[in-house]
């Protein structure tokens, strides 16, 4: 075990516990382990799109590297300007184009989500804001078109054929598999939940009945959300727990046993002393 | 009577940081001194199982990583245990990531099982394409060319070069596929963007949290069976005879289970009594 991963450990550990520490109540640990995680949370996110997208899918496409020398003057003024980029900023713009395997001629169609991304980080000046709505509806209209179809196919109708459930050549009844029951109860829920969300009639006498049914049908579903919920957390509960255990152990020089002790020693003093300031 | 209604009253009333300590408790305490509960695999679980135990040597899974360390309790023993199965079975496994993060679970579930466990040759056997950013749009992209989205995999090699990337071009080129998921993008992306318009045969492992939403995927035969959290993790490594992290931490799970589920009808009988007396007098 090198120092770096034991140093790992220990800041895991100290993260881990400076959040659970909230639970008894807010204190110093809890506040420095939310800001270290929102700080490294920006920066690795910013980080890492900038180098999977923008550096080797946007730059890397505009000008990848050539293949021979570069002739003509288009092409000369164009390059020209990567080696103004480069002088700037060489670890992104390194010399002689980006290799990403994109080829090695100039994707010119890539200027346009270019231009739009820079009109989009205009939106921080007044007087050039409105230039951002280019972008943002370019985006908008993108996702909607992209995702319309998929919806109706696999949202819309995969479920209508699902629950054209049939009623024919099976048991009736089944605790787990497909069966005439179950059936029944999936054909009774579909029917009276979506009912529930019909508000041009009054929920009142046999609709509001029906009605009522699909309340319950959206009841137990959202108890068994609640459920799973629980079940997650628990779950993500006993990961940490895991690994504070293994970082408990000498490998770690004790890491959890140490900081745990630390954390405990230090929320008393500030309680005893916080208490003594109110009474006092 | 009266007396231990009041208890019940009080006890109501309690302050909640007791009530964290003991599930603290009740979740460390099986982990130093394991219980053993049976696990017995669902429906859905058992679909997956079945699904990859039909696949033959040589067969091409794209597995997708669409989780990072928030939730890597709850993916990542499936992830492991659903590698374990393919490389078992000599499957040929092809790695993405629609997470950044994703990335890294992916390395580290590569090494342990295809590396060390199976000594699996990289290229041959396995290859991690890596991470693209786009969501859906990645997704869409495999679907029509996967060369376009990935010209190298995740440690530069161009695709050309990589053996088992021959005849390799789109989604429809796998025989299975399996996004191991924990939120958006994930799984319901893969159903509506690759699985339904190319109908190649989907199972997917998603967080306890997303079981509701992704079921009626599964209900419509849309997805071919689900592992649900670290539950569905643990029955899975008892389907392949392998138990790992997800069955070791099934006791604590189960344990606090009831703890939970005796605290909410506590609180709900203590509810009760005092909404009953409050009425009465």
């Amino acid at each position: 075990m090198n120092g770096s991963e034991i140093f790992g450990a220990w800041v895991a550990v100290f993260l881990t516990l400076g959040i659970f520490s909230y639970l008894y109540k807010d204190n110093p640990f809890y506040k420095i382990a939310e800001h270290v995680f929102v700080g490294v949370s920006a920066g690795y996110w910013m980080s890492m799109f900038f180098w999977t997208q923008i550096q080797p899918n946007l730059f890397g496409r505009l000008w990848p590297t050539p293949d021979g020398a570069i002739s003509g003057f288009f092409m000369k003024t164009w390059y020209g300007i990567y080696n103004i980029f480069g002088f700037v900023l060489p670890s992104v713009f390194p010399e002689g184009g980006i290799d990403k395997g994109h080829g090695h001629d100039p994707h010119f169609i890539y200027i346009l989500p270019f231009v739009l991304g820079i009109m989009m980080l205009l939106s921080v000046s007044s007087k050039l804001s409105w230039m951002a709505r280019l972008g943002i509806a370019y985006t908008v209209g993108m996702a909607a078109g992209l995702r319309a179809y998929a919806f109706l196919n696999s949202n819309v109708l995969g479920q209508i054929k699902g629950t054209a459930v049939s009623f024919v050549d099976m048991p009736f009844f089944s605790l787990t598999g497909v069966s005439v029951f179950n059936n029944l109860i999936i054909l009774v829920g579909t029917i009276t939940g979506l009912l529930y969300f019909y508000f041009s009639k009054e929920h009142s006498g046999a609709f509001g009945k029906v009605t009522r049914v699909g309340i319950y049908f959206l009841m137990i579903s959202f108890g068994a959300s609640f459920g799973f919920a629980v079940m997650g957390r628990i779950s993500l509960l006993i990961g940490r727990f895991t690994d504070l255990i293994s970082y408990g152990t000498s490998t770690y020089n004790y890491a959890s046993l140490w900081v745990l002790l630390l954390m405990i020693g230090l929320l008393a003093v500030w309680t005893i002393k916080g208490d003594k300031k109110v009474t006092g | 009577m009266e007396k231990f209604l009041d208890l019940i009253v009080r006890a109501g009333g309690l302050d909640r940081r007791y009530i964290f300590l003991v599930i603290a408790l009740v979740v460390m305490l099986p982990l130093f001194f394991p219980l053993g509960l049976p696990i017995r695999p669902t429906i859905a679980s058992q679909t997956v199982y079945d699904v990859v135990e039909e696949l033959n040597a040589g067969d091409k899974a794209l597995v997708s990583f669409e989780y990072g360390p928030s939730t890597k309790p709850e993916i990542h023993p499936m992830a492991v245990g659903l590698l374990r199965h393919l490389f078992e079975k000599d499957v040929k496994v092809y790695v993405t990531c629609l997470w950044p993060d994703g990335q890294f679970m992916a390395m580290e579930a590569l090494e342990q099982v295809a590396e060390d466990q199976y000594g699996k040759e990289y290229g041959e056997d396995y290859v991690l394409l890596g991470f693209r950013p786009g969501n859906e749009a990645v997704i869409k992209g495999l679907v029509s060319n996967l060369r376009k989205v990935f010209t190298v995999d995740a440690n530069g090699n161009f695709l050309d070069d990589i053996p088992m990337m021959d005849g390799i071009n789109q989604v429809a080129d796998f025989d299975y596929l399996f996004s191991a998921s924990a939120g958006y993008p994930g799984t319901v992306e893969w159903v509506q963007y690759a699985a339904d318009p190319v109908g190649i045969t989907m199972s997917t492992g998603t967080t306890s949290i997303q079981v509701n939403e992704v079921m009626p995927y599964v209900q419509s035969g849309q997805i071919k069976g689900i592992l649900g959290g670290m539950p569905g993790a643990a029955e899975y490594e008892s389907l392949i005879g392998q138990a790992g992290i997800g069955t070791s931490g099934m006791d604590a799970q189960s344990v606090a289970h009831i703890v939970i589920v005796a605290f909410i009808i506590f609180g709900n009988i203590s509810f009760f009594v005092e909404r009953r007396r409050s009425k009465k007098y």
